[in-house]
């Protein structure tokens, strides 16, 4: 079956060439007929992908080790779930869930779009097959999933990390991310190419940027929590490339998300709109190629990985296209109004914006680090943790404030007057959480006091926010299904809130202690004294588990076992830490394993977390926020369609 | 290469062709073939449709940030006479364009 | 027009106190570490960060005075110098062993390189490479 995954890739790619070609002819040259045909193409293209897509899963599910990725990625010990979870656990399988992705996204907003907006689809086709073609190209001609081999009797497995339901949900949840990004861009590419100044592009498109970034949001911190609970270092984010890859697009669309409010308003900002789309596209195709080839350490690594050129090649091009575009259709995208005040939500909106790019690219220097000291000082160097979380701190920091600030300050402008009736509530949180703190001895980290001041003050201007919109409308409730969109903005700037404290809480005031002990011995850690017992194996028919017990006692009296799993086939060995959450105390008990001795001894490293679970609940209240600002609004829908529909009739 | 996935990837291929020229096949002879844009008038209308739209929210903004007591009574002012003056403007704009079509 | 827009001025601020984080950052704490494959090593000394892949026998243990002992051989490279490991401090991640690509942050001195820290691929990689 191998050949039919083959064949459906092929004419995959001549479905997604056929929309780029024809579909920019028939855009062109003003063809009705020909557009449509090309639609059909990018949607047909969705079918014979998915084609493909069910030949790969079906060999996965059914053990076919025929296929050397099956082979390569799974073995017969594999429940059917991980054996599925292996479409995405390599290069191939998560190329072809790109282009899935890509394909399904593509056809559904084509369709959804394509009555009130059909001037406008016939150039995002050409666009989505632009992009699905180079796609479907590297999956014929260089990184096929289909390639077959004799079949040997078992597969080489699946890496042990990565079979846990957190391998399952979090690459997926990235993808939709990454490629949801994709429909943005090719509205706004395709809203150029028409070269029309309206801006129903961004009509069309508010939703998809919402969804792919509330995906891209949710899937990093699934993704932190696996680090957290299945690496077992102790830490969730170690500004690895790989997870810069998907903050950068993150960070871009956070952007866009708020800059976009100021061109519906105001109609200012146009340029900046179109930057940052295209800015986050490229970014998520860079982010899938550093993720799918490892470190970019060197120039190396780009020659060293099959499609490393191939994708500096796309990226490369398709910044070209962005970039040529926007020059030529710069008048069409003079702004209307002009910024009335330093001091107005436009301007915070600016600050943001630029704070949000700032940190995005001081992200990607640090990626590029390494290549760009190469190229020009002809050594490759590095830049570790303290750079990142330096420029965490300088630009996250006045983000948070903002991010209180903003929502207090009305359009157009606002006199310091009103400001500061309106500021008085959240200063008061601030300063009085800041000396709370400091008399309760949290100030032996600045940044940790600034940063839970600063929420504080957000915290309070968020109530500050809804007791006033309260008051006028009668009911929370009503205020809410107001302005879905801001409220469910709101939530999800309490959901930061919520993820600072953590970030701040754990970094700056935990504790950590290693020592070694003998069965017997006890060592403590911020009231918590932990005695070694003895060591188990518990029964594991496809690893052997071993566990060092320990007897805790002090702030919490239990038993906590840590240890490590040997598998046997892939042959490799997981640390298995061993957590306590007190979630009235609000902190993480954390002990590693480090290294069992045949003598008995073991070396534990044990840390204090305090409020690290703040981090994970952000996540659940993140994705409260992003749905309820997704939520359809029919008002909001019988605006449009009033404004579209006469010049539709 | 296996019959049945010949066979099958044949159909995929000849399933992919008709789906590309259904438009055609649909509708072998047209009068028009061209993409229905919008005209000129049409254009110009959506534009003034989205001004409209644009003022009237930012009314409606100011009016619910003035009761929050986001905006004080003095800019309230300032700011209201310029918007209703834009939104009048863009609502007289759009029946005018709306005329000028029916008539 | 006779004023600029303001969002301009505000623009080119903003762009100026972002630069001046960065140069402040550069002059003040901006340490770089120069990584390097294990054939790049000779004529380094002092601090470096490793990119190499590990070659066996691992032996001894991080913890002891001797410490953990493996050679390191560039990425891609089927033979070519191995340069010595003798690493210090917690244990190797569990994705470590030999034939795996690895970053080895400490020091080179007489021809030996004085580990502090090991980092392995994220685990997502291995999957996709050859068996070796």
């Amino acid at each position: 079956m191998a050949d039919l995954g083959r064949a459906a890739l092929v004419v995959s790619f001549g479905l997604a060439l056929y929309a780029l070609v024809v579909g920019a002819i028939a855009a062109h040259q003003n063809r009705r007929r020909l557009a449509a045909s090309a639609r059909n193409a990018l949607l047909a293209c969705f079918g014979s992908t998915l084609v493909a897509a069910i030949v790969l899963a079906t060999a996965l599910v059914r053990h076919d080790f025929s296929f050397s990725y099956v082979a390569s990625h799974t073995n017969r010990t594999l429940s059917p779930v991980y054996s599925l979870s292996a479409f995405w656990g390599g290069q191939e399988g998560s190329l072809l869930l790109w282009l899935l992705v890509l394909t399904g996204y593509g056809a559904l907003a084509v369709a959804i779009n394509r009555r009130l907006l059909r001037d406008l689809v016939a150039w995002v086709v050409p666009v989505l097959g632009g992009i699905a073609t180079f796609f479907s190209f590297v999956l014929v001609a260089v990184a096929s999933p289909f390639d077959t081999q004799t079949a040997p009797i078992d597969g080489a497995g699946l890496t042990p990390s990565l079979q846990n339901p957190y391998m399952v949900a979090h690459p997926p949840m990235l993808y939709l991310g990454y490629v949801g990004l994709s429909i943005p861009f090719a509205f706004a590419a395709g809203a150029l190419l028409s070269g029309r100044p309206d801006e129903r592009w961004i009509v069309a498109t508010r939703r998809w940027t919402l969804a792919a970034w509330m995906f891209l949001g949710f899937g990093q911190l699934l993704g932190a929590h696996w680090a957290y609970v299945e690496v077992g270092w102790g830490g969730y984010y170690a500004w690895d490339p790989v997870e810069n890859a998907a903050l950068m697009p993150w960070l871009a669309a956070t952007a866009f998300l708020h800059s976009v409010m100021v061109q519906e308003r105001k109609g200012m900002l146009k340029v900046w709109n179109v930057v940052l789309v295209a800015l986050a596209f490229e970014l998520s195709v860079f982010g899938t190629f550093l993720t799918r080839s490892g470190v970019v350490n060197s120039i190396h690594s780009f020659a060293q990985s099959p499609i490393g050129g191939w994708f500096l090649a796309f990226v490369v091009i398709s910044s070209v296209f962005s970039v040529v575009l926007i020059l030529w259709r710069l008048p069409l995208l003079q702004a209307r109004t002009k910024l009335e005040s330093a001091l107005s939500r436009e301007a915070t909106f600016l600050y943001n914006n630029l704070l949000l790019v700032a940190l995005c690219l001081a992200v990607l220097w640090g990626v590029l680090f390494p290549i760009i000291t190469e190229l020009v000082k002809g050594e490759s160097r590095t830049i570790g943790r303290p750079y990142y979380d330096f420029f965490l701190r300088a630009f996250g920091l006045p983000l948070l404030l903002l991010m209180g600030i903003g929502p207090l300050i009305a359009w157009r402008r606002t006199s310091l007057r009103a400001l500061t009736r309106s500021l008085a509530w959240p200063v008061a949180a601030a300063l009085t959480t800041g000396i709370v703190l400091i008399a309760a001895g949290a100030g032996s980290s600045s940044p940790g006091l600034i940063a839970y001041s600063f929420s504080a003050f957000v915290v309070a201007a968020i109530v500050v926010e809804l007791v006033r919109g309260t008051r006028v409308t009668g009911s929370l409730w009503r205020l809410v299904a107001r302005n879905r969109r801001r409220y469910g903005g709101y939530i999800v700037h309490f959901a930061i809130v919520l993820l600072a404290i953590g970030i701040a809480g754990s970094s700056a005031y935990g504790a950590t202690r290693e020592r070694a002990l003998r069965p017997g011995e006890t060592m403590t850690i911020r009231g918590y004294s932990l005695t070694y017992q003895r060591i188990v194996h518990p029964p594991n028919a496809n690893a052997t588990e071993t566990r060092a017990v320990l007897d805790v006692s002090g702030r919490w009296n239990g038993k906590l076992s840590s240890g490590t799993n040997a598998y046997r086939n892939p042959p490799e060995t997981s640390n298995e830490v061993g957590i306590h959450t007190s979630w009235l105390r609000a902190e993480d008990l954390y002990v590693i394993t480090d290294d069992i001795r045949p003598s008995g001894v073991v070396y534990f490293k044990v840390l204090v977390k305090p409020l690290v679970n703040l981090i994970w609940i952000a996540g659940v209240v993140f994705l409260l926020g992003s749905a309820v600002a997704l939520w359809p609004d029919a008002r909001e829908q019988r605006r449009l369609v009033l404004r579209l529909a006469p010049a539709r009739a | 290469m296996s019959a049945l996935a010949i066979v099958l990837a044949v159909a995929l291929a000849a399933a992919a062709v008709v789906v590309v020229c259904l438009p055609y096949l649909r509708e072998p002879e047209v009068e028009d073939d061209r993409l229905d844009a919008p005209t000129e008038g049409e254009a110009k209308r959506l534009a003034l449709a989205e001004e409209r739209d644009r003022a009237l929210a930012a009314l409606k903004e100011l009016e619910f940030d003035h009761r929050t007591g986001k905006v004080g009574d003095e800019e309230y002012r300032e700011l209201l006479g310029p918007l209703r003056r834009s939104a009048a403007e863009a609502l007289r704009a759009l029946e005018l364009s709306d005329e000028a079509e029916a008539g | 027009m006779a004023t600029r827009n303001p969002a301009r001025l505000i623009v080119a601020l903003a762009v100026a106190v972002v630069l001046a984080i960065f140069l402040l950052y550069t002059a003040i704490a901006g340490k770089s570490t120069p990584q390097l494959s294990p054939s790049q090593l000779s004529g380094h000394a002092g601090a470096v960060s490793v990119v190499g892949v590990v070659v066996g026998p691992v032996s001894g243990d991080s913890h002891s005075q001797r410490g953990l002992r493996f050679g390191l051989r560039d990425r891609g490279a089927a033979r070519g110098k191995v340069v010595p490991v003798v690493y210090h401090g917690e244990s190797p991640p569990p994705l470590f062993k030999a034939t795996r690509e690895v970053v080895v942050t400490g020091s080179f001195d007489h021809g030996r390189i004085a580990g502090a820290g090991i980092v392995t691929k994220c685990p997502s990689k291995y999957t996709a490479q050859p068996k070796a």
